[in-house]
């Protein structure tokens, strides 16, 4: 399969082209489980797949909550729709993801549109999901207070509902983009070189392994920190409950 | 409309209220006249359409027939969200926005009426003197305030742009009983200076007797049973309904309408210090209270006189018995009998502001009372009335 994969995606055929210079050579012989040396000497060829997955990542996640956020601001107030909305990005999210790029070669072919298409539909379910339970969740009394004190619909959902939705909101986010961190190595069955490239080029090799697979790591934990920092940040009102209850 | 509007009455006018696929109507032909600077409360069982015709008012809830006035103006002919900003809303639940800050959530309606920064915060500041809060809770989160406080926001936040009209869904009633009391008696000296027109949801009888000018009673399918003043409705509730919903401890209750003053005192015997006992033992025969009431030259009570007392020469000192409880012609007649009950006592001294004696009130005053008003009502009872279903 492998084989037929790299006819499809050109930089799968790249497997071990890049030799196993630099370092220390008995280390590098061996493979053993991290080679310092062979890093450092060849930690250049990790910066543009680096870039490119966090590229990618951030815009797949970016439209993918454009989309998401639509929706759920389309089904508020409309609740039939919001079965339909959940079925449809639930579907989407079961296709497992090489079959999902396969289904769009004809359509989009490879590269990076097929790439993100890909990863933005996986976002939708959980981002969706996320934003209609936020929005379901704010306290009755406050709707009926913000609507009782003459606040519009707009007004009601733009001052009271979303600020308060957006703590779970941002959960969504958290867990769509670490998700989105790791699908994006597959992103390589669709030649778009992203940290999964040098990780299936050399497959055997350890260090390799490490690098490639720890960046990803290192990536997804960033971006659940940082995310988690915004969450803190935009929703004080938890945090001093939270101190006022300690 | 600006600040320091006067209250306007409420006029409810032959209201009906259906839902959609609902062969009953909520409420049902609902009409009752508010005065400007009344208290109305609303009251009656779950399921009777108190909230909803209280939300009829500022048509959270549509009215399907019939009308409500504000002063001259009818709701039907205001847009909803402009109305809505010209009523003051507090909820039981307080409402208040959990994101925003005390003083974000007292500013609400005057950032939805676009008052400049400095206008909004002059009036937030005042409004923290008027409900007596700290200022400096300002910048906290509701969830850092107890629940008390909580409420006494909810409704700062509800007078911000000084509403004519103030409309209230049981805005105490997830409060603990002590606290309820205490908002209670605040809410009332509140109400005596800024005389808001106030429709008031409540379920508790005892509630809507102690907060309200007049009282709605409704009964299920949204029927006015009766809308009258708190001691007409516990002298003569019109039909079974009401008289069941006041209750059987109806008389009891009229005792928290009334203060001392408002009835007829016995007049004690009363004796100077240094005064002869004869002088005493001749006032006493046949007088309404058995005991004499030591008092000074001020007429102030010192004490009752005991036998023991009564068999020396003078009037002493320092008679044997105390004379408390010591009660107030303002007193509530409920809590005068409560400190009559709680000293065991049968007899205490009522005395005016200058704490000079003005009579005495015994435990049998007030039963005679109790008795009186019952006697009528059963009279009015027996007006054999079309029992409710």
């Amino acid at each position: 399969m492998t084989l037929a994969l790299a006819k499809l995606a050109p930089l799968l055929a790249a497997v071990e082209i890049h030799k196993r210079t630099g370092g220390n050579a008995s280390c590098v012989a061996q493979n053993k489980a991290f080679c310092p040396g062979w890093a450092i000497d060849n930690f250049d060829r990790y910066t543009t797949p680096l870039l490119n997955h966090l590229l990618i990542v951030l815009v797949a996640v970016g439209i993918g909550f454009a989309v998401a956020f639509g929706m759920a601001l389309l089904s508020h107030g409309r609740r039939w729709l919001v079965p339909t909305f959940t079925g449809a990005t639930g579907v989407l999210y079961t296709i497992p993801s090489l079959a999902f790029i396969f289904l769009l070669l004809p359509i989009t072919g490879l590269g990076w549109t097929t790439a993100i298409i890909v990863l933005s539909v996986y976002t939708l379910q959980i981002i969706y999901r996320n934003t209609v339970a936020g929005l379901a969740n704010v306290p009755a009394e406050s709707k009926e207070a913000g609507l009782g004190m003459g606040m519009t619909d707009r007004q009601l959902l733009w001052r009271v509902e979303l600020p308060l939705a957006l703590p779970e909101i941002i959960a969504g986010l958290r867990i769509a983009t670490v998700s989105t961190v790791a699908i994006a190595s597959l992103m390589v069955f669709a030649n778009v070189d992203t940290l999964g490239a040098p990780l299936y080029q050399q497959i055997t090799f350890k260090t390799n392994i490490v690098i490639a697979g720890g960046l990803t790591i290192l990536m997804a934990i960033s971006f659940d920190l940082l995310l988690l920092v915004a969450q803190r940040l935009l929703a004080p009102w938890r945090r001093s409950s939270r101190e006022a209850t300690a | 409309m600006e600040a320091g509007h006067q209250a306007a009455s409420v006029s409810y006018r032959d209201v009906t209220k259906r839902y959609p696929g609902q062969t009953e109507p909520a409420i049902n032909h609902l009409s009752l006249d508010v005065p400007a600077g009344d208290i109305c409360v609303l009251v009656g069982p779950s399921g009777c359409g108190k909230t909803t015709a209280m939300r009829m008012a500022n048509r959270t809830v549509e009215i399907t027939e019939g009308d409500i006035l504000i002063g001259d103006t009818s709701v039907r002919d205001r847009d909803p969200t402009e109305l809505r900003r010209e009523m003051g809303y507090v909820i039981q639940q307080t409402g208040l926005f959990p994101h925003r800050t005390i003083a974000d959530n007292i500013a609400t309606v005057p950032k939805l009426l676009g008052w400049d920064r400095d206008r909004t915060q002059k009036r937030v500041r005042e409004l923290f003197d008027v409900i007596g809060l700290d200022p400096g809770l300002g910048d906290r989160f509701p969830s850092q305030l107890s629940g008390g406080q909580q409420q006494r926001i909810g409704v700062a936040r509800a007078l911000a742009a000084d509403p004519p009209v103030m409309l209230m869904d049981e805005p105490f009633g997830a409060i603990d009983p002590i606290s309820r009391e205490r908002l209670q008696n605040e809410f009332l000296r509140l109400q005596a200076e800024i005389q808001k027109t106030v429709l008031f949801v409540t379920h508790d009888i005892d509630e809507a007797i102690k907060m309200g000018d007049r009282i709605a009673i409704l009964k299920q399918g949204g029927h006015l049973a009766q809308y009258a003043t708190p001691a007409e409705l516990l002298m003569a509730p019109a039909d079974d309904f009401v008289e069941d919903f006041v209750g059987a401890d109806r008389a009891l209750k009229r005792l928290a309408l009334m203060r001392v003053r408002d009835i007829d005192l016995w007049e004690a015997p009363l004796a100077y210090v240094g005064q002869p006992t004869a002088e005493v033992k001749a006032k006493l025969e046949g007088a309404e209270v058995p005991h004499a009431l030591v008092v000074d030259s001020e007429r102030r009570p010192i004490g009752w006189l005991s036998d023991a007392d009564l068999r020396g020469e003078m009037v002493p000192q320092k008679p044997d018995t105390g004379p408390e409880p010591i009660l107030d012609l303002d007193d509530v007649m409920r809590d005068a009998l409560a400190d009559l009950l709680q000293t065991e006592t049968q007899y205490a001294p009522v005395t005016d502001a200058q704490g000079r004696i003005g009579g005495v009130l015994s435990v049998e005053i007030i039963s005679e009372f109790l008795v009186s008003p019952e006697a009528k009502v059963e009279e009015h009872a027996a007006v054999e009335r079309p029992r409710d279903v």
